[in-house]
C-alpha cells in the first residue's frame, strides 16, 4: 500500500518535472536581419504571431480580399471577389459593409484598394467599373470620380484604378493597371492633374547605342523593353508623404539593388533615405525557391520607421528612417501564423501590432510586438523625438538582450557623439560597424585630443625641427673651424 | 657593420633605381641577407597591416585573417616571381643569375615597407573626407614598387625597355605554369598515396 503510494507519488513528480511549466506557443518562422557583411544574423523575435481573425461570423465570409486600411482599431477591408467594402474591428464584428455606389442599381465591381481619411470618409478604388467612389463616416454615397480627362493615357486603355490614398490637402493619388508612368494625380474637385512620381528609367549610353544602332530587329524585338516600373502599392505616412512599392523587377534590377520602395514628396520627387548599409530590396539573396522579395504593400510609422510586405516569400521587411535594415520575420507555409498569399499591411497606432490581410487565407493575421521589439522601436521613436536619455536607455536594454544588434551600437554611439563622448562613441560606432559616424566621431576626438595636448604637440615639432637645424648648424660651424685651422696651418 | 651598410644601400637603389641596381650587380654593395631581410619585414609588415589599420581603412574582417595564409602568400609570390624570371631569362640571355634576381627584387620592395609602415599610424588618425591622403600614398606605393621590380629585371639582365616588358609579361605567364604544374603534381601525389593506402589497407584484411 505504502509501497504502491510512493510509486504513484514519483511517477506524477516525475512527469511534472518533464512538462515544463510555462508553455511557450512555438513561433512558426525566424526572426533575422542582416548585418554590415550582408550576411543573415538570427535575432530575437520582434514581433510574434498573436491570432487569425477569420471572420466567421460573417453572413458572407471575406472572398479573396485585395486591401486593408487600419485606423485605430477599426479595420476597413476591401473585399474584392464579393465587390465590397467591409468595416470591421478587432473583435471580427461586422460594423458596415458597403456594396454600391449610388442608389441599389449601382453596384461596386471587384474593388482593389481603400483609403480612409482622417474625417473618416472612405475612398474606394471600384476596379471593375473604372471609377473612385467617395463615402462618408456613415457609409452614405458621396461622390464618384470617373477615368482621368488627358490625352496622356490611350483611347483604347483601359482604366483599372487599383490603389488610393489622399493626402491632408484632398489630393488624390491613384495607381492604375498598366499605367507606369507614376501616379495618377487628382485635384480634390476630382480633376485629373497629371502625372506624378513617375518611376525614372535609366538606360546605360552603351545600352542606348547598342540597343539602337547595332541590332536588328528581331533581336530588339527578343530585348526585354525598356519600360518604367509601375507602383504595386501606396501607403501615405503622417507628413503628407507617399511611401511607394515596386515589384516588377527583374533579377539584374534586384543583384544592382534597385529601388524598390520610394518615398515621394508632394513634387514627386524620391526623398527615401539611403544610407543603409545594403540595398533596400527585401532579402538580399534569393529564397531557396529561386524568389527575389515582392514588396506589395508598405505602412509606416509616425518617426520613419517602415515597414515592408513581401508577396513573395510572406516576409516582413522593417527598416528605419535612415534606411537601415532593422528585422525580418514572417513565413509562406500551411501551418497557423503562416501566411499563403499575403495583400496587405497594417498597424495599429503605436505599432504594436501588425495586421496582415491574406488574400487566399481570407483572413488577418495578427502579429503583436515583444519586449525587445517594443525597446527597438521604442529607442528610434525617442531619438526621433530628440529624447536622448530615453534612447540610451532604451539602446542599452536592446544590447542587453541581443547583443548582436549592431544598430543598437550605432544607436547608442549617436547618443554618446550628441553628448560630447567621443572616445566612447568611437568604440561604439566600431562594434556597431558604422564607418560613417565613426569618422565623425573620430574628428571629433581628434580635434579634442590637439586642443588639450596643443602644447606638448607643438614641443615636439620644435625639437623635431630645432634639433637638426642645430646639428647642422653646429657641423657648419665645425667645418668652418677646420678649415680656418687648416688656412691658419699652411700659413 | 658590413651587413647595415648593405641595408642603408636599399635607400640609394630606390632613389636611383639605374645606377642602384648596377652596382647592386656589379659591385656587390648589397647581399642576398640585406634583401631577404627586407622581404621578411614586408611579409611581416603585411600580416601586421591586416590587424593594425584604422577601422575606416581596413576592409579585412579581423576573423577572417589567416597569418599563416598572409606570410605563405607573399613568399610565394617572391619565390614565384624570382624563378620563373629565372627560368626566362636564362633562355633569353639575361645576364643576372638566380642570386642577383632575389637580390633585386628584394631591394624593390623597400618602398613598400618605407611608406605602408607610417600608413598605419596614419590610418589611426584620419576621417573618411581625407581618406584621399591614404589611398594616394598606397597607390604611390605600389606604382613605386612596380617600377622598381621593372628597373631591378633591366638593369640585372641587361635588357632593351621593349624586352623588359615582354619578359615581365611571359615571368607573369610563367608564374601560371609553374601554379599550374604544382598543383598537378600535387593533386597527382595525393591520389597515388591514397592508392597506397588502399593496397596497404586491403592486404592487411
Amino acid at each position: 500500500m505504502k509501497r504502491k503510494t510512493i510509486i504513484v507519488l514519483f511517477t506524477v513528480a516525475l512527469t511534472l518535472l518533464a512538462s515544463p511549466l510555462s508553455v511557450l506557443a512555438e513561433v512558426p518562422y525566424e526572426t533575422y536581419n542582416y548585418n554590415y557583411y550582408s550576411e543573415c544574423i538570427k535575432q530575437p523575435h520582434v514581433y510574434i504571431y498573436d491570432e487569425t481573425y477569420t471572420f466567421k461570423g460573417f453572413e458572407r465570409p471575406l472572398k479573396n480580399p485585395r486591401d486593408m486600411f487600419v485606423k485605430g482599431d477599426l479595420i476597413y477591408i476591401a473585399d474584392t471577389d464579393n465587390s465590397r467594402i467591409v468595416k470591421t474591428n478587432t473583435k471580427g464584428d461586422l460594423l458596415m459593409e458597403i456594396t454600391t455606389a449610388d442608389g441599389k442599381d449601382d453596384p461596386l465591381s471587384k474593388p482593389q484598394g481603400l483609403f480612409v481619411t482622417d474625417e473618416d470618409h472612405i475612398y474606394v478604388a471600384d476596379s471593375g467599373n473604372g471609377r473612385l467612389v467617395e463615402y462618408d463616416e456613415r457609409g452614405n454615397y458621396i461622390r464618384q470620380i470617373g477615368r482621368p480627362v488627358t490625352d496622356l493615357i490611350e483611347e483604347d486603355t483601359v482604366y483599372v484604378p487599383q490603389k488610393v490614398v489622399v493626402d491632408n490637402d484632398g489630393r488624390i493619388y491613384v495607381t492604375a493597371y498598366g499605367i507606369n508612368m507614376g501616379l495618377l494625380e487628382f485635384s480634390i474637385e476630382g480633376d485629373f492633374r497629371s502625372f506624378m512620381g513617375a518611376a525614372q528609367v535609366s538606360v546605360s549610353p552603351f545600352e542606348y547605342i547598342w540597343k539602337n544602332y547595332f541590332s536588328t530587329k528581331e533581336q530588339r524585338a527578343r530585348m526585354a523593353t525598356i519600360v518604367p516600373t509601375e507602383y504595386s502599392n501606396i501607403f501615405l505616412d503622417s507628413s503628407n508623404f507617399i511611401y511607394a512599392t515596386i515589384n516588377n523587377l527583374t533579377n539584374a534590377d534586384m543583384v544592382n539593388g534597385a529601388d524598390a520602395v520610394r518615398r515621394l514628396n508632394p513634387t514627386g520627387k524620391d526623398i527615401l533615405r539611403r544610407l543603409g548599409n545594403n540595398p533596400i530590396i527585401g532579402d538580399l539573396y534569393r529564397s531557396e525557391d529561386n524568389k527575389w522579395s515582392s514588396f506589395i504593400d508598405v505602412a509606416a510609422t509616425d518617426y520613419g520607421c517602415y515597414f515592408l510586405l513581401d508577396n513573395a516569400n510572406g516576409k516582413v521587411f522593417a527598416y528605419d528612417y535612415d534606411g537601415n535594415s532593422l528585422f525580418v520575420f514572417g513565413k509562406n507555409g500551411n501551418r497557423e501564423g503562416n501566411v499563403m498569399n499575403a495583400v496587405a499591411i497594417g498597424l495599429s497606432p503605436d505599432a504594436s501590432t501588425i495586421y496582415i490581410l491574406d488574400y487566399q487565407l481570407n483572413s488577418i493575421l495578427t502579429f503583436s510586438l515583444t519586449d525587445y521589439g517594443r525597446h527597438l522601436l521604442d529607442a528610434l521613436r525617442l531619438n526621433d523625438m530628440g529624447d536622448s536619455e530615453g534612447s540610451i536607455r532604451e539602446w542599452t536594454e536592446v544590447l542587453r538582450l541581443n547583443s548582436n544588434n549592431e544598430f543598437a551600437y550605432t544607436g547608442l554611439g549617436k547618443s554618446f557623439l550628441a553628448n560630447g563622448e567621443y572616445k566612447k562613441a568611437m568604440e561604439y560606432f566600431r562594434n556597431g560597424n558604422n564607418k560613417k559616424y565613426y569618422s565623425k566621431a573620430l574628428y571629433y576626438h581628434r580635434k579634442e585630443l590637439m586642443e588639450k595636448n596643443f602644447g606638448k604637440i607643438m614641443a615636439v615639432l620644435a625639437v623635431a625641427i630645432l634639433v637638426p637645424l642645430t646639428v647642422s648648424a653646429v657641423k657648419k660651424i665645425k667645418r668652418w673651424a677646420g678649415e680656418v685651422k687648416c688656412d691658419m696651418s699652411k700659413n | 657593420m658590413r651587413y647595415v651598410k648593405e641595408l642603408k644601400y636599399g635607400f640609394h637603389v630606390i632613389f636611383h633605381p639605374f645606377n642602384g641596381f648596377w652596382e647592386l650587380k656589379r659591385e656587390h654593395r648589397g647581399s642576398l641577407a640585406a634583401a631577404l631581410t627586407f622581404v621578411g619585414i614586408f611579409i611581416m609588415l603585411t600580416t601586421f597591416e591586416k590587424q593594425t589599420t584604422g577601422f575606416l581603412f581596413n576592409p579585412v574582417r579581423l576573423k577572417d585573417v589567416n597569418v599563416v595564409v598572409d606570410i605563405l602568400t607573399v613568399t610565394m609570390i617572391y619565390v614565384l616571381w624570382c624563378v620563373a624570371n629565372w627560368c626566362l631569362t636564362s633562355l633569353m640571355d639575361g645576364e643576372g643569375n638566380m642570386k642577383d634576381i632575389f637580390i633585386a627584387m628584394g631591394y624593390a620592395v623597400l618602398p613598400m615597407i618605407l611608406i605602408r609602415l607610417p600608413m598605419i599610424a596614419l590610418s589611426l588618425g584620419l576621417t573618411a573626407e581625407e581618406g584621399t591622403f591614404y589611398y594616394v600614398f598606397s597607390y604611390l606605393s605600389y606604382i613605386w614598387t612596380g617600377l622598381l621590380v621593372f628597373f631591378g629585371t633591366m638593369v640585372t639582365h641587361q635588357y632593351s625597355f621593349k624586352k623588359t616588358v615582354l619578359t615581365c609579361v611571359l615571368t607573369v605567364l610563367g608564374m601560371a605554369i609553374i601554379m599550374f604544374i604544382g598543383l598537378l603534381f600535387f593533386s597527382v601525389i595525393q591520389q597515388m598515396i591514397t592508392f597506397c593506402t588502399t593496397i596497404y589497407k586491403e592486404i592487411r584484411f
